[in-house]
């Protein structure tokens, strides 16, 4: 009995050894696409990369946005990892290029005459020390989305400045609907408004500066924009109890007309069905302060390759392919994404992408985001105060307290 | 060595190792990570003496998380309690139905803590829950009476959303969850009471409240301790829940120790931090683990 057992065993084990070594064609990939129109797209890229190299078998596996982000360091301990995933470019980037766990792809870069194609805010969001990380994708804006039908019922102007928009809030509130919509349940979206706020009320340079430590949380430029931020509280334009809901079901508050406008990024449009589209639309954060230059929040997605790939080979194809302009032009088409080539026709763009882009460009500042451009345990922190503040404006000096020491803590340990 | 003596050695050699190699091991690894401060990737770390404990205890979320374990096990050592145990008394009287009612009693603990997670979060759901929408029917039912109601404002509590409800609401679902295990418990002590001295209790003439108070209950001690340990440790791991329902949000608000060091540990990439939580957190296990024992002790001794 015993040696039948060992038998099967071993024919097990030699079974599993040549399979493995049959399998040289794979190639894992980990997505966070989740939602289900950049899901569609992801899964179709892969498709059309396995008809170019039929050899190569894809593993794609894809994970919920939310619970990628969190998994991404233990897949990347994991032996082996993934060899190709999805991620943020610049200091999100950076951390795990400083753990060396990224693969140095400055060849690729080279060899495909990247350096020439891409825009040199890309190159700059996907090096590290003069290396090439990053394989940059798509970037897109954030802005006030609204309700076009909601806001010519209503008779409402776009507003430019603070007072209009206030202004607006108020009406909305009257006329019974939600001003604005907003989900911070996984907190993030709150993390949008103090990166708005805080430029348009002190300045893209301060708040660059505040998320690089150089600046406190209990200045009183800080509080200035906190100030604001209760001003809109006051005026009644936020959701009641924003953290009951993540952004998706947030969003889903405008798609029932219920709710005017929502501060997003342009990716609010995967998750609005098709024939609800034609009431969207978007304009630019108010202008509080007209003195300090414009500020505006662009982040930049993409994907690495893991330093201890198991298949470099093919996840260095992959990685050609994925910064190839044929897949820089269907984020583009298909998503309405912008495009970070320099060599792709805008003229693919739609005219909310012409619009997008314009925005962008009259900007002097292009932010990342909060928890992209702060190290991200102090985004943590921050973030929490945020919709704290939200929640509770009274208890605004504790909070900052609170959050300043923590920035301390965080930035003290980093030097 | 004499055969018979060997022969358990070598059984026990192979549950030994494992529960040395996945219990023991970590729990000392995790002591020492707690003083350093690894992030989870870096090869490397540095020695930090007790800088992380120093900053654990001047941590705000600590003490709020602490705090709501606090809270958990207050209610969860009272309410679940209570009904677990007149639960089982009803239902040991051989009422019509019992079987099916203490199927259904026990029911939601075959349910794992997650799937329990995510149905609890849609019934709290603002707009579209189960709570909210009844109460919505109901007070539009009383506006349509006459009464002076605000229909819409049943679609503004947020149960999970609003930081003075959502720990109570998450307790709620773990006591829905908890209230069949102690049942169950219950009915399989009531099964050991002794009938005999119930009937002489019967025949001297005590009411149901004394026969309870006097016969039943102290019979059921063993039991009772049991059940106040489980309800303990259960208190203290609570995680499952709170990170499906709210991560611990809005704002710390619904944090307890598990999940503040998962998201420490796992989340903000601060493992050394995320230790010092776990060490306390298993300290303060330890404490009761010793109360228990040592009661058990006692009674076993007398």
């Amino acid at each position: 009995m015993r040696r039948i057992v060992s038998i099967s065993l071993t024919t097990l084990l030699v079974a599993l050894l040549a399979w493995g070594a049959a399998q040289s064609g794979l190639l894992r990939y980990n997505s966070y696409m989740s939602d289900p129109a950049p899901r569609e797209l992801d899964e179709r890229i892969v498709e059309l990369f396995m008809e170019r190299y039929p050899d190569i078998r894809v593993e794609h596996s894809t994970v919920t946005h939310e619970d990628f982000k969190q998994a991404l360091r233990t897949y990347l301990v994991a032996s082996p990892p993934p060899d190709v995933l999805t991620w943020f470019a610049g200091e999100r980037m950076r951390f795990f290029t400083r753990a060396g766990l990224i693969a140095d792809i400055t060849d690729v870069w080279t060899d495909n005459d990247w350096t020439d194609a891409y825009s040199a805010g890309a190159q700059a969001m996907s090096r590290d020390d003069g290396a090439f990380y990053f394989i940059p994708q798509s970037y897109y804006w954030w802005a006030v989305y609204y309700r076009t039908d909601i806001y010519e019922e209503v008779g409402l102007p776009i507003p430019e400045t603070w007072d209009e928009f206030l202004a607006n809030c108020r009406a909305l509130d009257a006329a019974g609907y939600i001003p604005v919509t907003i989900g911070t349940r996984f907190r993030w979206p709150a993390g949008g408004w103090f990166d708005y706020l805080n430029m348009r009320v002190n300045g893209p340079d301060f708040h660059i500066r505040l998320l690089d430590g150089l600046e406190s949380y209990e200045s009183e430029e800080v509080r200035n924009t906190f100030a604001h931020w209760e001003q809109a509280i006051d005026a009644g334009c936020f959701i009641d109890n924003p953290s009951s809901y993540n952004w998706q079901e947030a969003a889903e508050f405008m798609v029932q007309r219920e709710a005017g406008m929502y501060l997003m990024g342009q990716f609010i449009m995967d998750v609005v069905p098709e024939e609800e589209q034609a009431h969207f639309d978007f304009f630019r954060f108010p202008i509080i302060d007209p003195d300090m230059p414009i500020g505006e929040d662009a982040p930049t997605d993409g994907w690495f390759i893991s330093a201890n790939a198991a298949n470099m080979e093919n996840a260095t194809l992959f990685a050609e392919f994925l910064g190839s302009r044929e897949v820089a032009e269907m984020w583009a088409r298909d998503l309405g994404r912008l495009v970070l080539r320099t060599d792709i026709d805008t003229s693919i763009y739609t005219d909310t992408q012409r619009k997008g882009a314009e925005l962008l460009q009259s900007a002097d500042y292009i932010a990342q985001f909060y928890d992209r451009d702060t190290p991200e345990e102090l985004a943590d922190r921050g973030m929490d105060a945020f919709v704290e503040f939200m929640a509770n404006p009274g208890a605004l000096d504790r909070i900052l307290a609170d959050l300043q020491r923590e920035a301390e803590r965080v930035f003290a340990a980093r030097e | 060595m004499p055969h018979h003596r060997l022969a358990p050695l070598s059984f026990l050699l192979l549950p030994l190792g494992l529960y040395l190699v996945w219990v023991i091991y970590p729990t000392f690894a995790t002591m020492v990570l707690a003083f350093t401060n690894w992030d989870g990737i870096s090869p490397s770390y540095d020695w930090v003496g007790f800088t992380n404990f120093e900053r654990l205890f001047g941590d705000r979320v600590f003490w709020r998380s602490l705090a709501n374990n606090v809270r958990w096990v207050a209610v969860f050592v009272t309410i679940p309690l209570a009904l677990g145990l007149s639960l089982a008394l009803a239902l040991n009287r051989n009422v019509r139905f019992d079987r099916f009612l203490k199927i259904a009693y026990y029911l939601p603990m075959v349910l794992a803590f997650v799937v329990i997670g995510l149905v609890w979060a849609w019934i709290y759901h603002p707009r579209q829950g189960l709570i909210n929408s009844t109460l919505f029917s109901l007070l539009s039912v009383a506006q349509s009476l006459g009464f002076d109601v605000n229909p819409a404002a049943a679609r503004r509590i947020g149960w999970l959303g609003d930081p003075n409800l959502a720990m109570w609401s998450i307790i709620a679902a773990a006591t829905w969850q908890h209230v069949g295990y102690v049942m169950i418990l219950y009915l399989a002590g009531l099964k050991t009471v002794n009938t005999e001295l119930l009937d002489a209790g019967q025949v001297d003439g005590a009411s149901p409240w004394q026969l309870f108070r006097y016969v039943t209950f102290p019979q059921l001690a063993p039991v009772t301790t049991i059940v106040l340990v489980i309800t303990v440790i259960q208190s203290l791991r609570a995680f499952d829940l709170v990170y499906v329902m709210t991560r611990g949000g809005p704002f710390n608000s619904s944090n307890v120790l598990a999940n503040f060091m998962y998201i420490e540990a796992f989340m903000n990439y601060n493992m050394g931090y995320g230790a010092a939580i776990a060490v306390v957190l298993f300290l303060i296990s330890v404490g009761f683990i010793a109360i228990y024992l040592y009661r058990v002790v006692q009674q076993e001794e007398r």
